[in-house]
């Protein structure tokens, strides 16, 4: 059963980072506190993850058969991949590292199935461009369902209030729905724990994240992205929950951080606008291949390292 | 907290639009008194000026401890708070206009006796219908901040309410050019009476300038919330 800790771990700093796609302009901007922020996500990220979160573990279980040995090498690399490209300041998924590191291990034991790879990979692509389409739509359309309907001053500033609280809310039962198959979906093919299981344990990790250690990442992501309008920053949430449900829906753990990104430029199309350099581009795509590629390469090396005693 | 801000709707707000509103009628009020008061020379109503500052004073401290107490978004504080800022730059400015006047001796030319009863102040003569039209365009231009403050709350189109505004600025600024050109031609017996002279009509030149910025920025609030 401590072959599940590395899992935990997992979630947990998935918690503490990836909370601040949801909440992190709100808080930074003053216009949700950061104790009601956390609070609003754990309880949404733990829904999310018990009813939604076993849709994407199939995808996660089906790639290669592991052994719970395995299992454990698999998420302590994706976990190291994330923190050490987190530490160069490379932007990292853990979707994307736990598929690399079950493909590494795959590979090892010739159990992969890289048939299940390509539905996989197009999703990842598909991740930032669903984010950019329904940034715009979002973007466009509400603004002006808004503007045919709302014109009146504190009105609006109620609706902003309140879409980003709902929005914000959306967003981490759609990160919990999509990611917990990332932090515990693993295990579940090895037998070690149910879906359910799996599902509760993921997202009590991902909730104990959020609740101790998110304040950082959310100052930092909050203050670091484009000082967006509340509008913007309510329509960037929305398209972020609404892309990680679509795929949740799919069974495909994807990128919150990829989905944000894609709706920030959506919004930036939409307004004629330049919202993100070039330059955090090139970053990101860097992430999109080291992440994998690094977390697949580091789960070989662990499970060849374990298995023969060396460690 | 959290759920106090949700289920209020928007209590808090209203009060801010309501304390707002209230502020720049008593800025039109402010103006009024005191085109009245040299239209009247009636020393009691340019008093009055200074008392409806301090009363304009209370109110802006009130809206901007209840906008940090929570009303609005964070996003929206700092404008809200400068757009009242600006208006109470407005009634300091008046205030000043009015402890001038007040200030102003009769000039050594006039019939001091004949003047005494009527007439114990004295804005010299050649430029004071200018000086009067000054002060009703003022009056005008404030009531006009008033209606674009409303139409902003509506959602309304304001480039014609700013534009209003714009022509009532460059009108008190060509009378500000014809008040220089006349006001050379008085003869000034000292230093301080020239000085109180001239910053009165600085004074409430000026007025215009700061209820276009006024404008400029109710625009601002209104293009960021759209």
């Amino acid at each position: 059963m401590w072959k599940v800790a590395s899992g935990v771990f997992l979630g947990w700093s998935l918690g503490a980072n990836d909370s601040a796609n949801i909440f992190g302009t709100g808080v930074t901007t003053g216009t949700v506190k950061y104790r009601t922020a956390i609070l609003l996500t754990a309880v949404f990220v733990l829904l999310g993850a018990i009813l939604e979160g076993p849709k994407c573990m199939a995808t996660v279980k089906d790639i290669s058969s592991l052994t719970a040995m395995e299992a454990f090498c698999c998420t302590l690399a994706t976990a190291v991949t994330m923190a050490v490209l987190t530490f160069m300041a490379i932007p990292a998924s853990s979707s994307q590292g736990i598929i690399g590191a079950v493909i590494g291990a795959g590979i090892l034991s010739g159990t992969a199935d890289f048939s299940k790879l390509y539905k996989i990979v197009s999703c990842w692509a598909f991740t930032p461009l669903i984010g950019i389409i329904l940034g715009y739509f979002f973007y466009r359309s509400l603004k002006y369902l808004l503007n045919k309907t709302v014109n009146s001053l504190t009105m609006r500033n109620y609706i902003y209030f309140v879409g980003i609280i709902i929005a914000g809310s959306y967003g981490a039962y759609s990160l919990g729905a999509n990611n917990v198959a990332n932090v515990t979906g693993i295990y579940v093919g090895t037998g070690i724990l149910s879906a359910e299981t799996a599902a509760i344990l993921g997202g009590v990790s991902i909730a104990i994240g959020v609740l101790t250690y998110s304040k950082k990442v959310m100052m930092t992501v909050g203050k670091g992205i484009v000082p967006l309008d509340p509008f913007s920053a309510f329509v960037v949430v929305l398209a972020e929950a609404v892309t990680l449900h679509i795929f949740t829906q799919i069974g495909v753990p994807v990128s919150s951080s990829q989905a944000v990104v894609g709706a920030v430029i959506g919004i930036g199309l939409s307004v004629d606008l330049r919202t993100v350099r070039p330059k955090v581009l090139a970053k990101i795509a860097a992430g999109w291949l080291l992440t994998p590629v690094a977390a697949g390469i580091l789960s070989y090396l662990l499970i060849i390292l374990i298995t023969s005693g060396i460690v | 907290m959290f759920f106090d801000k949700i289920l209020s709707h928007d209590k808090k707000e209203q009060r801010v639009i309501e304390n707002i509103r209230e502020h720049i009628k008593l800025l039109c009020t402010a103006c009024n008194t005191f085109r009245l008061g040299i239209g009247k020379n009636n020393r009691k109503l340019i008093n009055d000026v200074a008392e409806l500052e301090r009363k304009g004073d209370s109110i802006r401290r009130e809206i901007i401890s209840n906008i940090y107490n929570g009303a609005f978004l964070p996003y929206l504080r700092p404008d809200l708070c400068k757009f009242v800022e600006i208006v109470d730059r407005v009634f300091d400015l008046i205030e000043d206009a009015a402890f001038l006047y007040l200030s102003m001796e009769i000039p050594e030319h006039a019939n001091r006796e004949e003047n005494k009863a009527s007439f114990f102040m004295g804005i010299p003569e050649p430029v004071k219908n200018e000086c009067g039209r000054v002060t009703f365009l003022n009056v005008r231009i404030c009531e006009m901040l008033l209606i674009t403050f409303e139409a902003m709350l509506k959602g309304e189109d304001l480039s014609e309410k700013t534009l209003a505004i714009r022509i009532y600025e460059k009108k008190i600024d060509d009378i500000k050019f014809n008040i220089l050109e006349e006001i050379r031609k008085i003869d000034i017996d000292n230093f301080w009476e020239g000085k109180i002279v001239s910053d009165f009509i600085a004074a409430i030149t000026r007025v215009s300038d700061i209820i276009e910025d006024a404008s400029d920025h109710i625009q601002i609030i209104s293009v960021s919330m759209r």
